[in-house]
C-alpha cells in the first residue's frame, strides 16, 4: 500500500479501525503515522468542544413574540373557555384570604346576636331553591303545614341540615347589614356589599346545582366554602361598622 | 354550619385542588411529560407550550452550531432565531420522514449557509466547498512533508481558532460530525449530499485543520525564536 492509498482508506473508512494492509503500511511509514496521529488529535480535541451552548433568554422571548404576531401560535389551552362554573369563584376567593381571620369572629358575633335576638319564627323547612341577592327567601314562611312536603322529598342529611341552618344564621345576620353604616368610606362599603351580593349569587348557583345533582360533592364543598366566605364578609362588615361607630 | 373554622379552610383548599386537578385533566398532557412526537403534534396545532418545549429541547444545539459557524454571538442569535422561525412556520409540513432533529439542523444549516453566501466571503469560494461533486476540490496533502506532530502542541483554543478559518462547507460537516456527533447518513440528510461526500468533506476538513494548526504551531515557534533572539540581543 502507498501513502495515497492509505489516505483514501482514511477518507472513506474513517480513522479506526484500519484494515490490515493499512496497518502494515503505517508500521513502516513515519509520515503516515504522524498524519494519522494528527487527525486523531484533532478528532479527540473536537469531541471536547461543547456541542451545546445556552442561548440568551431573549431569543425565545423574541421568537415567541414574532410567532404570536404572525398568528403561528396560540396559548396552549384556552382555560378561560373551558373554565368550570366554580372557577370564577375560586379566583374571587383568592384575594379574600385576609378575611379568613374574620371567620372566627363572625361565629362569636352571630352567636351573641342570636342569644340577644332569638329567631322568633320557627323554620318549617330548609329550602334549597335559588336565593335572591339578599338570600332571605331561604327562611320559609311560618304558615302552612310543615310536614306535608317533607314526606314527599327526601329528608336532608345531618350535614345538609347543619349547613342550611348555618346559612339561615348568616341570612339573619345579613338582615341588619343594609341598615348598617359600614366603614364610612363609600368605596369600601360598595365593595363589601358588592362582594356580599356575589357570594349570595354563588350560593344560589351552588344550591341550584345541588338541586339538580345532589351527589356532586365538589359543589357541596363549594357551597360550604361560600358560606364560609359569607361569614367572613359579614364579620368584616360588622367589624368595619363597629370600628367607625 | 360546618366548616367555618379550620375544617372549612381545609375544605376550601381541598376544593381548590380538586378544581385544579380537573383543569389539569382537561389538558391532554403536561409539557414536562411530552414526548417529542406529542410536542410536534401539538405544535402543529399551534400550541405555544409545545413550541416552547421543542425550542427548549433543541435550542442549545442549534445555537451552538450557529455560534460555531459564525463565531459571533449576535449573528448566531439571529441565525438561531431565523432557523426556529422557519421551523415553526413549516412545522405543519413535517411528516416524520426524517428525524425532527435532522430536519431542524437541515434548516439551520441552510439558514447559516445562505447568510454566509450573502456575505460572500472573499477568501473562500462556498460553491467550491459545498458542491457535492467537488470531490477533488480539497486541500492537497504532501505526504512526505515534514511532520510537526500536533499532539501536545495544540489545545482547544488553537482548534477553535482554526475551525473559524475553515471554509463553510468543511466547517459544517466537521462541526456536525466531530463536535455535535452526527453520523454520516444524518449529515448527508442535513446537507442534501451523499454519505460518501460527507465522509470526503470531513476528511478534507480534518486535513485542512491540520494544516492550519501546523501554521499556528510554526508561527508560535517563530515568535518564540524572535523573542528569544531579541532577549539575547538586549543582553549583549
Amino acid at each position: 500500500m502507498q501513502c495515497k492509498e492509505l489516505e483514501a482508506v482514511l477518507e472513506h473508512e474513517g480513522l479506526t479501525p484500519l484494515p490490515p494492509a493499512a496497518r502494515a503500511h503505517l508500521a513502516e511509514c513515519s509520515a503516515c503515522q504522524g498524519f494519522l496521529a494528527d487527525l486523531t488529535t484533532i478528532q479527540s480535541l473536537a469531541h471536547e468542544l461543547p456541542a451545546e451552548s445556552t442561548p440568551p433568554d431573549r431569543l425565545w422571548i423574541s421568537l415567541r413574540a414574532q410567532l404570536t404576531a404572525e398568528g403561528a401560535i396560540k396559548e396552549s389551552v384556552e382555560l378561560s373557555h373551558a373554565t368550570p362554573w366554580w372557577q370564577s369563584f375560586t379566583a374571587w376567593l383568592k384575594p379574600r384570604t385576609l378575611a379568613t381571620a374574620g371567620a372566627g369572629i363572625v361565629l362569636v358575633v352571630t352567636a351573641v346576636f342570636l342569644s340577644r335576638n332569638p329567631i322568633s319564627q320557627p323554620v318549617a323547612r330548609i329550602s334549597y331553591s335559588p336565593v335572591s341577592s339578599r338570600a332571605t327567601s331561604t327562611v320559609a314562611p311560618p304558615a302552612g303545614p310543615p310536614v306535608e312536603s317533607s314526606s314527599k322529598t327526601p329528608r336532608p342529611s345531618p350535614t345538609e341540615e347543619a349547613m342550611a341552618n348555618g346559612g339561615l344564621v348568616l341570612n339573619q345576620a345579613e338582615l341588619d347589614v343594609p341598615n348598617m353604616q359600614l366603614a364610612g368610606n363609600s368605596t369600601v362599603d360598595a365593595s363589601l356589599r358588592d362582594n356580599l351580593r356575589t357570594v349570595n349569587e354563588f350560593i344560589a348557583e351552588c344550591q341550584q346545582h345541588l338541586k339538580q345533582h345532589p351527589g356532586d360533592l365538589l359543589a357541596r364543598e363549594y357551597l360550604e366554602s361560600a358560606y364560609q366566605q359569607k361569614a367572613e364578609l359579614l364579620a368584616a362588615m360588622m367589624d368595619s361598622g363597629r370600628s367607625e361607630h | 354550619m360546618p366548616g367555618t373554622t379550620l375544617g372549612g379552610i381545609r375544605r376550601i383548599r381541598k376544593g381548590r385542588s380538586a378544581a385544579i386537578a380537573q383543569l389539569a385533566r382537561q389538558r391532554p398532557t403536561e409539557p414536562a411529560a411530552w414526548s417529542e412526537a406529542e410536542a410536534i403534534r401539538c405544535a402543529q396545532a399551534g400550541d405555544a407550550a409545545a413550541f416552547e418545549f421543542l425550542y427548549q429541547m433543541h435550542s442549545r444545539r442549534v445555537y451552538a452550531l450557529c455560534l460555531r459557524m459564525v463565531s459571533n454571538p449576535a449573528d448566531a442569535e439571529d441565525l438561531a432565531q431565523e432557523a426556529f422561525l422557519q421551523l415553526f412556520r413549516k412545522i405543519g409540513t413535517f411528516r416524520g420522514e426524517s428525524a425532527f432533529s435532522t430536519w431542524l439542523h437541515r434548516m439551520t444549516v441552510n439558514v447559516v449557509l445562505m447568510r454566509l453566501r450573502k456575505k460572500s466571503l472573499p477568501t473562500d469560494s462556498l460553491e467550491e466547498t459545498i458542491d457535492p461533486d467537488a470531490e477533488n476540490s480539497g486541500p492537497k496533502r504532501d505526504v512526505g512533508a515534514a511532520d510537526l506532530r500536533l499532539s501536545g502542541a495544540v489545545d482547544r483554543v488553537n482548534l477553535e481558532r482554526s475551525i473559524e478559518k475553515l471554509p463553510p462547507g468543511y466547517k459544517t460537516v466537521f462541526v456536525l460530525h466531530d463536535v455535535q456527533g452526527f453520523e454520516h447518513n444524518e449529515i448527508a440528510d442535513i446537507m442534501g449530499c451523499s454519505v460518501g461526500n460527507s465522509k470526503s468533506q470531513l476528511h478534507k476538513a480534518r486535513t485542512r485543520l491540520r494544516e492550519l494548526l501546523q501554521e499556528q504551531v510554526r508561527d508560535q515557534a517563530r515568535q518564540d525564536r524572535q523573542a528569544a533572539k531579541s532577549q539575547t540581543g538586549s543582553l549583549d
